[in-house]
């Protein structure tokens, strides 16, 4: 599975796995990722909606759109077919309104994620020690106060325990004013997942998972992002 | 261990104690340093130069002189070249001939200077060498210093007595810098080696081989580099398993910011690697020679202890709220003492002129006390008995000198604390800050390292080494229990 997705991107040029690619890599190897189905046309949009349940997620596929939500491409908690509909419409003409020759592969159908603390995790190389793995809190956290840490691939149970409360923002994920706390060791496992699927799979260049949902009693994979390394 | 790494320790060995050197190229110009930083080399010593100007200079430090390294009679284990660059493929040549047991090119002007031709220079004695299997260290580099047998690099270093600590740098200076400097921080060395520009053998290397050295019981290494960084990943891990490392690595600053496609491509900096990878290795980072020195240091005079809370004993009111200021934010805690504390405090402890709660400023109880002695034994054993202290830590002013002047005397204050020292649980540490008089300082330090007593330059030395020394030892303790 995991060979066929990036086989066929790199046959086609393309180094940058689409949305939906990059879930069905990572969901490959074992990672939990909101189920996330391509539709081609504006009646598998409304019949994958139907058969996920509302509400549900609409967000632009093609390689040639990087920044989704800014040129419109994302449209979120759709609560009936008639609404998936018109967001299909509006997504397609915002893609086509942004880049005349973009490829469109269709949009992605997923369920909206019930929300959780948001953490990232992603995966970059080092010229000198290879993939390295990083966890932080998401949103304002990793972007404004780059609150994260890493680790080099391999990771043990114990660099995965240590690096989730290396953060500062650690006491966030034990439950803060009354939100609930995530499970941490369900966070250290997707992170050992990571390590072990990244560490075989050498054609990955870098990878986000960003959002992760983490909840009291899982984390789930929202977005992710898979980009490989180009052909020598 | 693979084949491979065995071999090279088995080859490295013999250059680490070699039983004969020859110094090649040594000259006036350089004022004979490598010759005499040999006059203490147990073993043979001999020198190759052809210009006759020298021959008069080598013979005067008592030095037999060849016209080449082919010449000398029998065996030579560890070879140093201070030739001039273009002569360094005929040397590499004469040293494979000769089957030496290894060389280190004191020679520079190769890959460093980033031109054509020295880039050149360095493939070709690199190839030249790799072919033969022949032992090579730097070139760019003052290669090995072991001070048992009286292998120097520098006439200023100590020597005779071995100690258990080692050294891998990638400067020559630093490695120079540490090795002397540790005479007098109560430092002694197993074996320490500047690799220069790696030609050959790298940094993971030398680790692999001080990992194994029974006399080797502390790494310290000055790193810019590594070539395989997960060979150096995968030494570095098993190493820090088995005795302490600590890593200084130069060049932190450099890396700017790398053009990704992704967030963590955009965080994961250099230096924020090597940050995680030291952690995650369990070695300890340190951020200059300062900081190896202090950290070094306490590794092996200060008892193991994990805990952060700190008795502090200050000798004055200023420097107590100072000291306590530093230690807290170096992340350390200074909390109140038992009341069981404070009642024994109450019986000898004057409070005109001082206070106890922790920090303790002892103006009145002992820098103005006729029991100034059994006060301070006192203190000590309050803080020693404490449930509440981890640590404990002792300033000593130069403003009224704490020992008499006779270093030849007993003294009663440096016997109590020493007597305490010996007894105690508990990491202790001492503090000296230099005031008005450097050497008054130099010599109160120099005088409690002679008893095994590690003492620290400024607070912030001291908070910062006390930290790092608390968190490793947590470190090991939390990774011995999973």
């Amino acid at each position: 599975m995991a060979n066929k997705i990036i086989t066929n991107a790199l046959k086609n040029g393309r180094t940058v796995l689409t949305e939906v690619e990059s879930k069905q890599l990572v969901a490959s190897a074992g990672i939990p990722v909101v189920e996330t189905k391509l539709a081609k046309t504006k009646a598998e949009a409304i019949e994958i909606s139907k058969s996920m349940g509302f509400p549900v997620v609409l967000k632009i596929v093609s390689p040639d759109i990087i920044h989704k939500s800014d040129i419109g491409g994302v449209k979120l908690n759709l609560t009936n077919a008639t609404q998936v509909g018109k967001a299909y419409t509006e997504i397609m003409a915002a893609a086509k309104k942004a880049n005349k020759k973009a490829d469109i592969h269709g949009v992605s159908v997923q369920k909206m994620a019930k929300p959780g603390v948001e953490v990232i995790m992603g995966m970059s190389k080092d010229a000198q020690f290879g993939p390295v793995l990083m966890f932080g809190l998401g949103g304002v956290f990793v972007e404004v106060l780059k609150d994260v840490a890493f680790r080099i691939v391999p990771l043990t149970r114990r660099d995965a325990s240590q690096m989730i409360r290396e953060i500062k923002g650690y006491p966030i994920l034990e439950g803060y004013r009354g939100q609930e706390p995530a499970n941490v060791t369900a966070l250290e496992d997707l992170l050992l997942k990571l390590s072990e699927f990244v560490d075989k799979t050498p054609q990955i260049k870098e990878l986000d998972l960003n959002p992760i949902f983490a909840y009291k009693d899982r984390a789930v994979a929202v977005d992710a992002r898979v980009i490989l390394e180009s052909q020598a | 261990m693979n084949r491979t790494a065995a071999i090279t320790t088995t080859k490295l060995d013999r250059v680490f104690n070699p039983r004969s050197v020859a110094v090649v190229g040594d000259k006036q110009a350089l004022a004979y340093m490598w010759l005499r930083s040999l006059s203490s080399f147990k073993g043979d010593v001999y020198s190759v130069q052809i210009d006759p100007r020298e021959f008069p200079g080598i013979a005067e430090l008592g030095v037999k002189n060849y016209l080449s390294l082919m010449d000398i009679p029998g065996p030579v284990d560890y070879v140093i070249a201070a030739v001039p660059r273009t002569v360094a493929p005929t040397i590499v040549k004469d040293c494979i001939k000769k089957q030496v047991g290894g060389v280190c090119f004191f020679t520079s002007g190769f890959a460093e200077t980033d031109t054509e031709e020295g880039i050149k220079l360095q493939q070709e004695i690199t190839e030249l060498a790799r072919q033969a299997d022949l032992l090579l260290i730097g070139p760019n580099c003052v290669g090995i210093y072991n001070p048992k047998i009286g292998l120097r690099h520098n006439p200023i270093q100590a020597y005779g007595e071995g100690g258990t600590v080692g050294f891998i740098s990638q400067s020559g200076t630093h490695a120079t810098l540490f090795t002397i400097a540790g005479e007098r921080h109560g430092i002694k060395f197993s074996k320490s080696v500047s690799y220069g520009n790696a030609a050959i053998l790298d940094s993971t290397d030398y680790l692999d081989y001080l990992k194994e050295d029974e006399e080797t019981e502390i790494i310290g290494m000055y790193i810019e580099a590594v070539k395989d960084g997960r060979r150096f990943f995968r030494c570095l891990r098993e190493t820090a398993e088995k005795k302490p490392v600590l890593i200084w690595r130069g060049g932190e600053s450099e890396e700017g910011a790398r053009a990704a496609a992704s967030h963590t491509g955009a965080l994961a900096q250099s230096s924020t690697v090597w940050q995680a990878l030291i952690k995650q290795c369990g070695a300890i980072r340190v951020e200059n020679l300062d900081e190896m020195i202090d950290t070094v240091k306490a590794l092996l005079y200060i008892k193991p202890g994990i805990g952060a809370r700190v008795g502090l004993i200050a000798m004055s009111g200023g420097q107590s709220v100072a000291i306590t200021d530093t230690f807290a934010r170096a992340g350390l805690t200074v909390p109140p003492l038992t009341r069981s504390s404070y009642e024994r405090l109450a019986t000898f402890f004057n409070i005109v002129g001082g206070s106890y709660r922790n920090p303790f400023d002892v103006s009145s109880s002992f820098l103005m006390s006729e029991n100034a002695i059994s006060n301070m034994a006192n203190m000590l054993d309050v803080m020693e008995h404490d449930p509440n202290i981890d640590a404990i830590v002792l300033e000593l002013f130069t403003i009224i000198s704490p020992f008499s002047r006779n270093k030849e005397k007993p003294d009663p204050l440096l016997d109590t604390i020493v007597e305490f020292k010996d007894r105690s649980k508990k990491p202790f540490l001492a503090i000296v800050t230099t005031a008005h008089s450097e050497a008054l300082a130099s010599e109160i330090r120099e005088r409690l390292m002679s008893k095994g007593i590690p003492s620290f330059p400024s607070f912030e030395r001291g908070a910062k080494t006390l930290k790092r020394f608390v968190d490793y030892h947590r470190f090991k303790q939390e990774q011995a229990l999973n």
